[in-house]
């Protein structure tokens, strides 16, 4: 797929992997559509790139939320390519601990958020998508990428509900290409290692020093580099994914060759 | 990593998914060794893209001393080595037992040979010569090695046996040469293909060609080397990809014939 004038739906956009990505897909010439519950990043993030993109508040567990943001990405740039499910949250609880059991609400919550919000953006997206006149000699018309964790394949301690949301993500990344096959439309996900976002940085934006010290025995755990991830390498590899008309079905792990040990 | 100035060995280099790397290598900046059997093929690679990018050795993977002699003259020539791309590999056609009886051991030794010790043989001696660079990013980065399995290594068809040996083999291998190699700054990562169109295919009947096609997913047709030279590509530039298999597939998932 060629970036250019191509328009991307990117969850999760306002920071971390999906600003990184937003950014990228700019710089190439693609126009965005910012779904977020950050309003604050959210508009920063316009302000910072302009007529490029705009910014939805949208909370992707909930239909109507979602179906706004499609309609005002509709209105402002006519059509949706791309869509890019950054958005995520995590959580650490055992499934027995000193509090007794995991309680089931706060499983749910991550769960309804990464995987159920995740498949109910791309559907939405998918039914837009399949509109669109083919731009490949594929008949290629759109390219979903998702985003599971290592926490997929080797969970930790405490990553119960996250390690199923993510696992989840996963699992239906072949039956969902499969489904959107007939209508030309590529399905792939992206499987982070330790990344320096908010959601490993306790929700600050920038690798300060201070938390580049907190960070650094983290980085050690990496087998090669010795670091965490920059979101760029991962919005690298969103770009790679968006471009590779034969990539489909596909999970890719970005993660510097680390196996998550128990804890 | 920056692939310009940089210099890659590219085994198989001469036709098919190695040759569009070469291409893809040099269009980066990039010069690059053709470790191939086939002289006339390369002959005319170098003759397409300029003598003094592109250099061809005349190597048998599987041969021990020619690839350690190659390996240290690729160096000489052009002052160092970053990238290794294996690519050279046969295929092979035969069932565990099947009318004739068991599979033929001597069909099997020269395909484990060239796939997977030659993979590894290169490798070995290609790293030998990473870890005398010095450093070339923030993260002691010294080189990247990329394989080529097949789906073949996952889902192996009736008469694969012995191909997904060997492609299994260098899926298997990925992980623990990464992790060997970690100390020294050279990533390791390997390509997965799933049917892609080379001269190979040329020769298929037009019936089972198109058999072919309609038995990937999406995109319903055979992958282009130039895809898989672009996921090489990537493979080479990302710096945080490492110990990791990547199908580019179409997302076919083969079925037993």
């Amino acid at each position: 797929m060629e970036m250019q004038d191509k328009i991307a739906v990117v969850t999760g956009g306002a920071s971390g992997l999906g600003r990184s990505t937003v950014k990228r897909f700019v710089a190439n010439g693609m126009k965005c559509a910012i779904f977020d519950m950050n309003e604050e990043k959210g508009n920063a993030l316009v302000a910072d790139l302009g007529d490029s993109v705009i910014f939805q508040q949208v909370n992707v567990t909930d239909e109507d939320s979602v179906k706004a943001g499609i309609d005002a990405t509709l209105s402002a740039f006519g059509a949706i390519h791309v869509n890019c499910n950054f958005a995520g949250i995590g959580n650490a609880v055992r499934t027995m601990g000193k509090n007794g059991p995991f309680p089931l609400d706060a499983f749910k919550m991550v769960v309804d958020v990464n995987l159920i919000g995740t498949f109910n953006t791309l559907r939405l997206c998918a039914e837009q998508m399949s509109k669109n006149e083919p731009f490949t000699k594929d008949g290629g018309r759109g390219a979903i990428v998702n985003t599971a964790s290592v926490a997929a394949y080797e969970g930790q301690i405490g990553q119960a509900a996250y390690s199923a949301s993510k696992g989840g993500v996963v699992g239906m990344t072949l039956p969902i290409a499969r489904d959107l096959a007939v209508l030309g439309i590529r399905v792939n996900t992206i499987v982070p290692g330790l990344i320096a976002t908010p959601l490993m940085m306790g929700g600050a934006e920038e690798l300060t020093p201070e938390i580049w010290e907190f960070l650094k025995p983290l980085g050690s755990q990496v087998l090669y580099p010795q670091r965490l991830g920059d979101p760029d390498e991962i919005a690298h590899m969103a770009q790679f994914i968006v471009e590779n008309d034969y990539l489909n079905g596909e999970c890719l792990r970005m993660d510097g060759g680390i196996r998550m040990q128990p804890k | 990593m920056d692939i310009n100035g940089k210099v890659a060995i590219v085994t198989g280099g001469a036709s098919g998914l190695g040759q569009a790397t070469v291409e893809a290598y040099v269009a980066k900046g990039a010069k690059v060794a053709i470790f191939d059997l086939n002289e006339e093929r390369a002959n005319t690679v170098i003759a397409d893209l300029g003598a003094d990018k592109v250099a061809f050795w005349s190597v048998n993977v599987a041969d021990e001393q020619a690839v350690k002699d190659a390996v240290a003259e690729v160096v000489e020539k052009f002052g160092a080595l970053h990238i290794c791309n294996n690519f050279a590999g046969i295929g092979s056609a035969s069932k565990t037992l099947g009318k004739n009886g068991p599979f033929p051991i001597e069909q099997w030794q020269p395909v484990i040979d060239i796939n997977l010790t030659g993979t590894f043989n290169v490798s070995r001696f290609a790293a030998e010569q990473m870890a005398k660079n010095e450093p070339i990013n923030d993260d002691g980065g010294r080189g990247v090695i990329i394989n080529t399995a097949s789906v073949a290594a996952y889902e192996g068809q009736v008469g694969q046996v012995a191909y997904s040996a060997t492609k299994g083999g260098v899926v298997g291998m990925t992980l623990p040469m990464a992790r060997d190699l970690a100390s020294y700054g050279v990533r390791v990562n390997t390509i997965v293909p799933g049917l892609i169109h080379t001269p190979l295919f040329d020769m298929l009947p037009e019936p089972a060609y198109k058999s072919l096609e309609a038995s990937v997913v999406y995109p319903h047709r055979l992958g282009k080397s130039t895809e898989i030279a672009h996921l090489a590509v990537f493979m080479a530039e990302n710096d945080y990809l490492n110990g990791e298999c990547i199908r580019l597939d179409g997302a076919i998932r083969m079925q037993p014939r």
